[in-house]
């Protein structure tokens, strides 16, 4: 159970989704009423100039809105009262969905928050005599632009097959106001 | 251009979005929207004669319906005659969201919502010739209780207004 006791300036609530993937689109798409076929073909989405499908925004929204339910108790230990985002970045597939809700302050029951939601996208792994041994989505389709690199969102790291290259970049960011029952 | 966001920006803040949308809350909706976002708990997708609720994403549904029907049909007046307000809806994009539950009941299985909206404020990006337009939605069940108030900001780039 959640309290206000338990809760302090600065504490960060934490979801990882990597499962982003065309037929969860599809089912988002049919569940929401949201049909764009950006969000579901890559042939018009290629054709509008996106390289590939992009996930809805408010698809990137559901998983800020089911942090906090999830936090809650499903809403038995209080309430998700506000969410307030901008969207900044696309969300494709194949990005693992990181989302996070830092406290900022609390009044009496209520806790505010500040969002941010990023995306991690694997671009490439290269063995250690930087050959490509595997490439993903955002690599062959060249997701990762120029300015993505100037701004410094790309970045390395080593992982079990060799070298993965990958872009963390914000996709969403704002604020939520949830209210907890004691 | 920038005549026609002018004129926007003067005729639209405050301007009721003429129409309504009816929203009925079925229960394979409410628990395939609960599944896309890995839902388990019974309180969102169990048995149809327990009673399911939505979970808050479910907003994004009616918020979707709200800005589809209500906003690319609505039309203005323009050096007297009519005009849509998005005259290329491939222009139209979804810049930000804010969902407000305060005084808010659940949406449960077999509701019926009642959603309505008005504009808020309309303002030009001169830099990108971006116009921006906040629409104030309101999302009622059939007893009339407030189930969400969505703010949808739409950025129209130019050649959408």
């Amino acid at each position: 159970m959640v309290e206000i006791a338990d809760i302090e300036i600065g504490q960060v609530i934490r979801d990882e989704f990597d499962d982003i993937t065309r037929d969860l689109l599809k089912d988002y798409a049919n569940a929401s009423g949201d049909t764009n076929p950006i969000h579901t073909r890559d042939d018009i989405a290629i054709k509008s100039g996106l390289k590939g499908v992009i996930a809805h925004g408010l698809f990137s929204l559901g998983f800020i809105t089911k942090l906090f339910e999830d936090f809650l108790d499903h809403e038995n230990d209080g309430k998700l009262i506000e969410i307030d985002v901008d969207m900044v970045g696309m969300v494709r597939c194949g990005d693992t969905l990181v989302t996070e809700g830092k406290v900022t302050k609390i009044g009496g029951n209520m806790v505010y928050l500040d969002i941010v939601q990023r995306t991690i996208t694997p671009i490439h792994i290269k063995d250690s005599n930087g050959n490509i041994i595997e490439q993903f989505e955002a690599g062959e389709r060249g997701y990762i632009s120029e300015k993505d690199r100037e701004r410094n969102l790309v970045h390395e790291k080593e992982v079990d097959k060799g070298i993965l290259t990958y872009r963390d970049r914000v996709a969403t960011k704002g604020s939520a106001i949830i209210q907890l029952n004691n | 251009m920038k005549e026609n966001a002018e004129l926007l920006k003067r005729e639209l803040p405050g301007k009721k979005v003429p129409g309504k949308v009816r929203i009925r809350c079925r229960y394979k909706n409410l628990v395939d929207f609960a599944k896309v976002f890995g839902f388990t708990d019974q309180k969102y997708v169990g048995p149809e004669e327990d009673g399911v609720v939505a979970c808050k994403a479910f907003a994004n549904h009616f918020t979707i319906k709200a800005l589809y029907k209500l906003l690319l049909g609505m039309k203005i007046e323009q050096d007297g005659k009519k005009r849509s307000f998005i005259l290329n809806p491939g222009k139209l994009l979804h810049a930000g969201n804010k969902y407000n539950w305060k005084d808010c009941v659940d949406i449960k299985n077999g509701d019926t919502l009642k959603v309505t909206a008005e504009w808020g404020n309309v303002w030009l990006v001169e830099k990108n010739m971006i116009l921006f337009a906040e629409l104030l939605v309101t999302a009622k069940n059939q007893n009339g209780e407030l189930v969400c108030k969505p703010t949808v900001t739409a950025a129209v780039r130019p050649g959408g207004y």
